[in-house]
């Protein structure tokens, strides 16, 4: 039984495996499960090993048992599900005029595109949650748009159910902040720091432990057994570099710098500079860019054994990073091309990553991305990108 | 096992407010005899879960603390040579030195299997330890049973215990160990949730008081730039603390004024950030 359940949540890329498939099967068919709702929480907890996934998991539940797409208020998906169900309002005018606070007359004025658009900025005019009344679109109103409500004909547009029934909760999707898709979150602090926290360096098992080996040694029954210690290895260098300039970057730049400050402790160093889009003759020590540059130059005194983050969008003009003066501040000109100053970074450290905050699938429609992505191991900027960028910088 | 379908249901117990889905699972783990993997932050009840499980079911509970030094010999037994040693030295021991057995130790795995009735084994932050600690753990659960070398002999379970894992997510588990569970993630209980929880530590606790009290709380579990945020243990002690104090008012909570902070947040940064972000609100 759900063998199409099953495979479908191997597709959605979900690690399952047949055997946790056959132990479903067994609770099954000893009657643990009575009801969809034990369905749901006993197929999550035998199936699903880790909470990234129960995300996923809700919308292919709901997916395979409402049969229906999920809405997202504010994606594509929505304006199909509008499309669908305007066919099934205009049956009803007087539902349609009611929810969009229209005159019946006036309805026919609009062409069907223009309704859902209608629809669409209804609800982005919607500043809170809107509860009952006959008119917005919210929960247990009246209105058609909306859910909960005692209308017949209501379109769902997703939203907390008082009864809560197993699709309705997977509906809510409460662990997209557990997905491991998505960006970087505040939520997702803790983890993304445990992540970080796999920054120390291991160094090789030659030191002789004393203590050890006599204890082994007499348990061996005086057969000479020696143990071996790790060697301490020093804590490591961080050097961050931000590109905290223009708009697509703002979101981003508090999480990454409370992150890594929160991370502080266990390395031995770590220092923030900051530049804008590219970088060129020099980075700043504050984040205005302007009282303390530091010229490229000068790294080359830094430890090559620091580990080097760079973060940004890394979307630019070709020119600003191909040319010399492809700086794009007029009183600032730089002789060398931005190119050749992160090959100069690059070749300083050994360890150095990007990271991008843009989603991978993006990456190969901005030529400059391509281009760095040469120099710098580019990782995105989100936990699982994040897992594997600390895996390459401790890499040997 | 056939009967199944008599074991006893979880359903709760007295100071632990459990939520159906949880329930759910706890009981079909049960059934299937599967060790139940329990992830979430800290505070959201993973230990508490066992306790109030070997409660319920009235069985005796066994814990297991991992340690990240930890060998699975020592879960499993201990060979206590040194006592031995002293024993065929001084000889003044009603032990037979000439017996191994009688310095086999069992650890807390150990005392699991050879107990005579069926008990609640907890296995707490299995995380702190290293991947191939957990997988041969699970070997060993999974077969029910282990060799004493020393004296060649096989100990097998009496009584498949009741397993709960619990682990903070250090680290990543291994797919091997992760399929051999069934798993829960706990999430961070909403405010209604926590009502029933304070209500179960607080019965005579009045509503005005528990409802300033958890807004309060998720307010401030909200700050931004916070490291640890405050967990249910918190919240208790803090409400602990506030219903000690005879110079409190809940009026000094509705004004922002808000005592005992350190007893919300433990590290010292996040301590500074909550105060100064307190500070500000009351000014406003």
């Amino acid at each position: 039984m759900f063998v199409e359940f099953f495979y479908q949540l191997k597709e959605a890329g979900i690690p399952v495996s047949p055997t946790s498939f056959l132990r479903l099967q067994k609770a099954l068919s000893m009657g643990l499960i009575r009801n969809l709702d034990d369905f749901y929480t006993t197929a999550r907890a035998i199936l699903i090993k880790s909470e990234r996934y129960f995300d996923l998991y809700d919308r292919i539940f709901a997916h395979y048992f409402e049969g229906a797409d999920l809405p997202d208020p504010e994606g594509a998906d929505l304006v199909e599900a509008a499309k669908l169900l305007l066919e099934e309002w205009l049956k009803r005018p007087e539902w349609v005029a009611e929810a969009l606070g229209l005159k019946k007359e006036d309805l026919k004025k609009y062409t069907p595109e223009e309704l859902v658009k209608y629809f669409l900025e209804r609800l982005k005019e919607q500043t809170g949650q809107h509860h009952g009344g006959h008119k917005w679109i919210g929960t247990g109103g009246t209105s058609p748009v909306g859910h909960s409500g005692y209308h017949p004909g209501g379109m769902r547009v997703g939203g907390r159910s008082r009864n809560k029934s197993a699709i309705k909760v997977a509906m809510e999707r409460r662990y997209r902040d557990y997905s491991t898709d998505g960006h970087l979150t505040q939520a997702q602090m803790g983890e993304a720091l445990k992540r970080l926290r796999r920054l120390i360096p291991v160094g090789p098992k030659d030191q002789v432990n004393i203590d050890k080996t006599i204890y082994e040694t007499m348990r061996n029954a005086g057969e000479i057994e020696i143990v071996f210690d790790r060697s301490l290895k020093d804590k490591l260098k961080v050097i961050l570099m931000i590109d905290n300039g223009g708009w697509s970057m703002d979101p981003y730049i508090p999480v990454v710098q409370l992150l890594f400050n929160h991370a502080r402790y266990q390395f031995k160093d770590l220092k923030t500079y900051f530049f804008h889009n590219t970088i060129y003759d020099q980075v700043w020590e504050d984040p205005t860019r302007y009282h303390k540059p530091v010229k490229i130059e000068d790294f080359a005194r830094t430890d090559p054994d620091a580990r080097l983050i760079i973060v940004g969008d890394a979307s630019m003009a070709n020119w600003e990073l191909m040319t010399p003066g492809g700086v794009i501040y007029f009183n600032e000109y730089n002789r060398i091309p931005s190119i050749e100053r992160l090959r100069f970074l690059a070749q300083t450290f050994r360890h150095s990553v990007w990271l991008n905050p843009k989603f991978e699938e993006e990456w190969r429609f901005t030529r400059s991305i391509g281009l760095i992505r040469q120099i710098f191991p580019m990782f995105e900027l989100t936990l699982e990108g994040l897992e594997k960028a600390v895996a390459h910088l401790m890499s040997k | 096992m056939s009967e199944s379908g008599n074991v006893r249901q979880f359903e709760g117990a007295s100071k632990y407010v459990l939520d159906p889905d949880l329930r759910q699972i706890v009981n079909v783990s049960i059934a299937l005899e599967m060790p139940l993997l329990l992830k979430g932050e800290p505070g959201t009840g993973k230990t508490m879960l066992a306790y109030a499980i070997a409660e319920s079911l009235k069985m005796p509970l066994i814990v297991l603390n991992v340690k990240s030094s930890m060998k699975l010999i020592d879960a499993l037994y201990q060979y206590d040579t040194l006592t031995r040693l002293n024993d065929s030295r001084f000889g003044d021991s009603t032990r037979d030195v000439s017996n191994i057995e009688d310095y086999i130790r069992m650890g807390k795995i150990g005392q699991a299997f050879v107990s005579d009735e069926r008990v609640v084994l907890l296995i707490d932050e299995i995380d702190k330890a290293d991947t191939d600690f957990q997988d041969d753990m699970l070997d060993i659960l999974e077969q029910m049973q282990f060799d004493i070398i020393e004296i060649d002999k096989t100990i097998k379970a009496k009584h498949r215990p009741v397993i709960i894992i619990t682990s903070n997510a250090k680290k990543d588990l291994s797919d091997p160990f992760l399929g051999r569970c069934n798993f829960h993630h706990i999430a961070f209980p909403d405010r209604e949730m926590m009502r029933e929880i304070i209500h179960v530590h607080f019965p005579d606790i009045e509503e005005q008081l528990a409802q300033i009290c958890i807004d309060t709380f998720y307010k401030l579990r909200d700050l931004p730039g916070i490291e640890k945020k405050p967990a249910t243990r918190e919240l208790i002690n803090w409400i602990r603390a506030l219903k000690m104090d005879p110079g409190f008012h809940v009026k000094n909570l509705e004004k922002g004024q808000i005592p005992y902070l350190g007893v919300l947040f433990k590290k010292s940064a996040d301590y500074a950030v909550a105060l100064t972000r307190t500070a500000r609100a009351r000014r406003m």
